[in-house]
């Protein structure tokens, strides 16, 4: 291939041929060239923008990454080798995939207070905690649709129930020690923002509720609390008699009706503030909490089946990528892969829903980063907060939202990561 | 050629002699004409006088004597400088100036370099003024001579000898004469010459030698004597060491040694950074390939000085050498790395108070970090996340000096002191963890509302406190301290108790059951420490006279053991018996803050004068063990308490010093004291860097108070 020229001679080379899952307009011939060993990701992905321009005039250039059995190549291609003791003189089968890295700023949403969580599980809007004790719902960037009223003290975590054909529920948790439930009905805001009331609230912590999460079919949430509980409720109202519902005057609104829910079960066995909470799987909830534990616990029994200890607080937990594995971040650790790269706490991680690699995170030091399992290197690092990022979520699947101690919320999209 | 020459010579003979013959005919001959032949004309001047015009001499140079210069000028020996002043050079044989040649105009010179004539030299010939030109053949010549070689071609300076006289035995020798006589008898002549200096050596005359001259015993200045002189062979005794003996020289002293002698590049290295006094031996060995090449040594004068010290002393010294590793005299401590968890970077950063940050206090279950400053405010922070949850401004004038939470979790009570006003605050705070005494539907804020009203129905129904409650008996006088309700405004932020003494209060420290707290005001004489008695707003003076000035005090963990820190000493009272237990005398000028292990048999104890001392109330009065690593003053000093083996001082050089200070159970063994780590990020302003320290009461979290009115939050 005539692009070798320009490289000097006296680097040693290796036959390599591209290889891709990407559809056609990305696709490379695949024939095997020689390339200098030399060249790193960056020198890689000039490679096969200059093939794929061969082939397509008006092919504009974009970043690609690659993989050599199954692990992003992060240094020069000689070095990578060697380290892999991988043999240079076979073919060598470089699979590239774009690189995942934030293409677009969109422009912050302003909040009245520090932005404490998060949701972007529903594709049509982002969810949004804030310490003032409104939770706020976006439809885009600085497009406030929603606005969720009630919370007596800051709100400390949101969930979207997304139940298949029926309309979304809105959880959040509040330090107020109580969960609210808000249904969104259809209507469009005019100009301000509408103002929306629970249709539930959730009594029984003791203490300020730190997480919420929802069951993939929606019946039922759970939350952790600093009480060191983790409570399981149902959403639905009717499907069972105890509960209560009463009249109740709230805030001198004599005619709101609102429905009060009481805990199904508890789950009992955290020592400290129970931080996170998941729920990806119809029977088990992951927890973890500040006494160092992750635990997961059987829904039906209201027993742990299993601990995981590491030496340091545990802020988050997410369920996801290949097999459910977990991941754990507070301090600095995860159990099964060990990312360290945040200066500071780690405030939050996600791992995408669709994608078996990739996880977001937030840490106090003002970044966020993408990850890949595949590499111990960070992907990207997103620093559009000017303070301690305190939460941060994927949306739609190509993008990230993250709220932080700057009362913003960040939207950086145009990530593909698949 | 022989007969050429006398045809040459003859030649030039016949036209001298014609030409005198010429010059005198022409000179007796009239003026009127000339004859011909005659080697002038005559012409007829300006004047009419008649003028002879000579004719051009000819030298008749026209020698075969090529040595012969040819005489163009005849200036003779003059130097041709003479006539730099003058348009000419010299005179020809004729008389006639021989001008200088012209020098050319720039253009011609240049012309000249470009276009080099054959032979040119760039030299002027001094005797012709004009440019020298030499042949090739004079050029070759010039060049071996300066090359020092014949300047002939084919000469050979070493031609074959010819050996005529020889010790070989010709076959056919030149001379067949027998050997003479004299090469086989000693000579006559030469034994008279030897007899003859035999003889002068015999009588004297001639000296083998010369006698050595004492010329610098002329220098009477120098005294010198031989330190030697009266040194007598001594017996062979342990104490009667001799002059160690050189040893020989080796291999690698030569100046050509082996290769395998001469150190490789690791070796050098290693030789250079050694010691000097470490090194095996003092030279290098280097190869200096012959002897010739060898330099001057330059360590003659230390070698030589050196070895003089090795005389004079050996013999008198016996050095015991001390072969002992430094590395094993350190004590065998643990790598930090072991030791973790702790403290090891800044997670937030808490902003928000004006000016220095004076005190702060965790909350006994940690989620809320409570901080006072120079501002007048008390401020509440949510732990992990640094979000300012309440604040409050106590007083408009006085520093926040400070804060303190009650102990115990059933209610949620702050304590501040600002001036001589010590405050106590139920918060509004949002409630985290549930407070375990609490029934679900009892307001944690108002349970300690409740608490801290309580007081206010105990004065009432008992208005005179019982003085025999006092440790020294002493009685509570109204004017000690007054217990009051603030102002409404406060009231309304939720500080309910106002209690305010004599002196400003500088120290509040809580019993563990959160219902005495000592407060101590070091200007107060008299009533500096004071204990304050919550349930019943009751206040007791324990000390009728303390010495020295208080400083700080702390209740005994476990037991009913009080101490109180003055300028110098650390006295420990027992509240049971009400009396004195001990007196500590850590050694420091002036305490600034200590605190009590939560095992209660340790004390560490910091001081302005840069110190951090570690006391064993088991061991001694004394310090165990003395850490100076700050260049300031130690502001305050804290143990973890809550399960791991740390303690961390807050210097004013704005750095926090993290250490692991494991106390083991059993009494035999000391406690283990391992400096962990410097956590810097606090700026120094006004002289103060931080001014406390304390500890997450589970984590190994730890939280700064600086003087650049920020609060920090370390994490590991």
């Amino acid at each position: 291939m005539d692009m070798n020229g320009e490289v000097e001679d006296n680097s040693r080379r290796v036959q390599v041929r591209f290889v891709t899952k990407l559809k056609p307009p990305l696709k490379v011939p695949p024939t095997s060239i020689a390339i200098p060993s030399n060249l790193t990701r960056l020198g890689l992905s000039t490679i096969v923008n200059n093939l794929l321009q061969a082939g397509d005039p008006d092919w504009k250039a974009e970043p690609f990454d690659f993989l050599i059995d199954g692990e992003l190549v992060r240094m020069s291609l000689e070095k990578f080798l060697l380290a892999k003791g991988i043999s240079a003189e076979k073919i060598l089968e470089i699979e590239y995939i774009k690189a995942v890295a934030p293409r677009k700023e969109e422009e912050p949403s302003f909040h009245d207070d520090w932005v404490s969580a998060v949701d972007g599980s529903n594709p049509g809007f982002i969810v949004t905690g804030c310490y003032d004790g409104l939770a706020r719902l976006w439809k885009a960037a600085g497009v406030c649709t929603h606005i969720l009223e009630g919370h007596s003290d800051g709100v400390a975590s949101v969930g979207v129930i997304n139940p298949e054909g029926a309309e979304s529920i809105v959880a959040t948790a509040s330090k107020d020690r109580t969960l609210r439930l808000w249904k969104l009905d259809g209507e469009e805001p005019v100009n301000n923002p509408i103002k929306i009331r629970a249709f539930k609230i959730l009594r029984g912590h003791r203490g300020s509720v730190q997480s919420v999460a929802a069951q993939t079919s929606g019946d039922m949430i759970c939350s952790g609390s600093w009480d060191c509980t983790i409570n399981l409720w149902r959403t639905k109202d009717n499907t069972d008699g105890d509960l209560s519902i009463k009249k109740r005057k709230v805030n001198d609104h004599a005619d709101e009706s609102q429905l009060e829910g009481e805990a199904v079960s508890t789950l009992v066995g955290h020592t400290q503030c129970v931080s996170s909470v998941v729920w990806p799987q119809h029977e088990t909830v992951y927890s973890a909490s500040w006494d160092h534990s992750v635990r997961r616990w059987d829904v039906e029994t209201s027993k742990d089946l299993s601990d995981i200890f590491c030496g340091k607080v545990l802020g988050c937990v997410d369920v996801g990528g290949e097999g459910s594995a977990l991941i754990a971040a507070g301090g600095t650790s995860a159990p099964v892969f060990q990312f360290s790269s945040h200066a500071s706490w780690v405030s939050a991680c996600k791992w995408h829903n669709k994608s078996w690699f990739h996880l977001v995170s937030a840490s106090y030091d003002g970044k966020v980063m993408l990850w890949d399992l595949r590499t111990a290197w960070p992907l990207a690092v997103i620093e559009s907060h000017e303070d301690k990022v305190l939460c941060a979520d994927w949306w739609r699947g190509d993008s990230v939202v993250s709220g932080g101690a700057d009362s913003k919320l960040c939207i950086s999209s145009g990530i593909s990561a698949l | 050629m022989v007969e050429a020459h006398g045809i040459r010579h003859t030649r030039r003979a016949a036209s001298q002699t014609s030409a005198i013959q010429e010059t005198l005919c022409s000179v007796a001959s009239s003026r009127s004409t000339p004859e011909p032949g005659a080697p002038f004309e005559v012409t007829e001047d300006a004047n009419g006088n008649p003028r002879y015009i000579y004719k051009d001499i000819d030298p008749v140079y026209d020698s075969d004597d090529s040595d012969a210069p040819n005489p163009g000028n005849t200036i003779g020996d003059i130097p041709l400088s003479f006539y730099d002043s003058y348009p000419h050079i010299g005179y020809d044989i004729n008389g006639r100036k021989i001008m200088r040649p012209a020098k050319g105009a720039a253009l011609d010179a240049l012309l000249d370099s470009i276009e080099v004539p054959k032979g040119w030299t760039g030299l002027t010939d001094p005797a012709t003024g004009k440019p020298l030109q030499l042949t090739e053949e004079e050029l070759d010549v010039l060049k071996r001579l300066t090359r020092n070689e014949a300047p002939e071609d084919g000469y050979d300076p070493y031609p074959d000898m010819v050996e005529y006289f020889s010790g070989k035995l010709e076959q056919m020798p030149l001379s067949a004469a027998p050997e003479p006589k004299r090469r086989f008898i000693p000579s006559k002549h030469e034994a008279k010459r030897v007899m003859k200096i035999v003889k002068a050596i015999r009588e004297g005359r001639i000296q083998p030698y010369r006698p050595p001259e004492d010329i610098e015993d002329e220098d009477f200045d120098v005294k010198r004597y031989d330190i030697w002189h009266d040194e007598t062979p001594r017996a062979d005794h342990v104490m009667n060491i001799p002059a160690p003996k050189l040893p020989p020289p080796g291999y690698e002293e030569s100046y050509h040694p082996p290769p395998e002698y001469i150190p490789d590049e690791a070796e050098l290295k290693a030789w250079l950074e050694q010691d000097e006094e470490d090194r095996e031996r003092d030279f290098l060995p280097r190869d200096h390939g012959a002897l010739r090449k060898t330099p001057g040594y330059e360590r003659f004068v230390k070698d030589r000085f050196e070895r003089s010290l090795d005389l004079y002393l050996a013999p008198r010294v016996r050095r015991s050498k001390l072969n002992i590793d430094p590395e094993s005299l350190l004590p065998k401590l643990p790598s930090p790395e072991e030791l973790r968890p702790f403290p090891s970077h800044v997670d937030a950063i808490l902003r928000g108070h004006q000016g220095r940050v004076r005190s702060l206090a965790f909350h006994p279950r940690g989620e809320y970090i409570a901080s006072g400053g120079d501002d007048g405010t008390v401020r509440v922070w949510y732990t992990p996340s640094g979000y300012q949850l309440w604040q409050a401004r106590i007083s408009d004038q006085d520093p926040v000096s400070a804060v303190q939470w009650r102990p115990g979790t059933d209610a949620l009570v702050l304590s501040c002191a600002a001036g001589e006003n010590v405050f106590l605050i139920a918060p509004k705070l949002p409630i985290f963890s549930p407070f375990s005494t609490l029934d679900d539907q009892v307001d944690p804020i108002t349970a300690s509302r409740d608490l801290l009203n309580a007081g206010w129905q105990a004065r009432s129904s008992s208005p005179t406190p019982n003085a025999s409650n006092g440790l020294t008996g002493a009685t509570t006088k109204e004017a000690t301290a007054t217990w009051a309700r603030p102002p409404l405004k406060l009231q309304a932020q939720g500080v309910l108790i106002q209690l305010t003494l004599k002196t400003a209060v500088k120290v509040i420290s809580w019993h563990r059951r959160g219902d005495y707290f000592a407060t101590v005001s070091p200007a107060g004489q008299s009533n500096s420490v004071a204990i304050h008695t919550l349930s019943k707003h009751m206040t007791q003076l324990p000390f009728r006279r303390l010495k020295g000035l208080a400083q700080s005090c702390q209740f005994h963990p476990t037991r009913p053991i009080f101490f109180v820190a003055t300028q110098r000493m650390i006295r420990s009272y027992d509240l049971s018996r009400q009396e004195l237990l001990k007196t500590l005398q850590p050694g420091a000028r002036w305490i600034s803050s200590f605190d009590v292990h939560p095992g209660g048999d340790n004390l560490i104890v910091g001081s302005y004068d840069k110190r951090l001392l570690w006391m064993d109330l088991d061991l001694s009065t004394r310090p165990y063990k003395t850490l100076r690593y700050h260049p300031r003053a130690i502001r305050a000093v804290r143990f973890h308490h809550g399960g791991y083996p740390l303690f961390a001082d807050a210097s004013d050089d704005g750095s926090l010093q993290i250490f692991h200070g494991k106390v083991v159970g059993d009494l035999m063994e000391n406690a283990s004291i391992v400096p962990l780590k410097v956590l810097r990020g606090h700026k120094v302003e006004g002289g103060l860097g931080v001014l406390d320290v304390d500890w997450h009461p589970q984590e190994p979290w730890c939280a700064s108070a600086g003087a650049d009115g920020t609060v920090r939050v370390w994490i590991p």
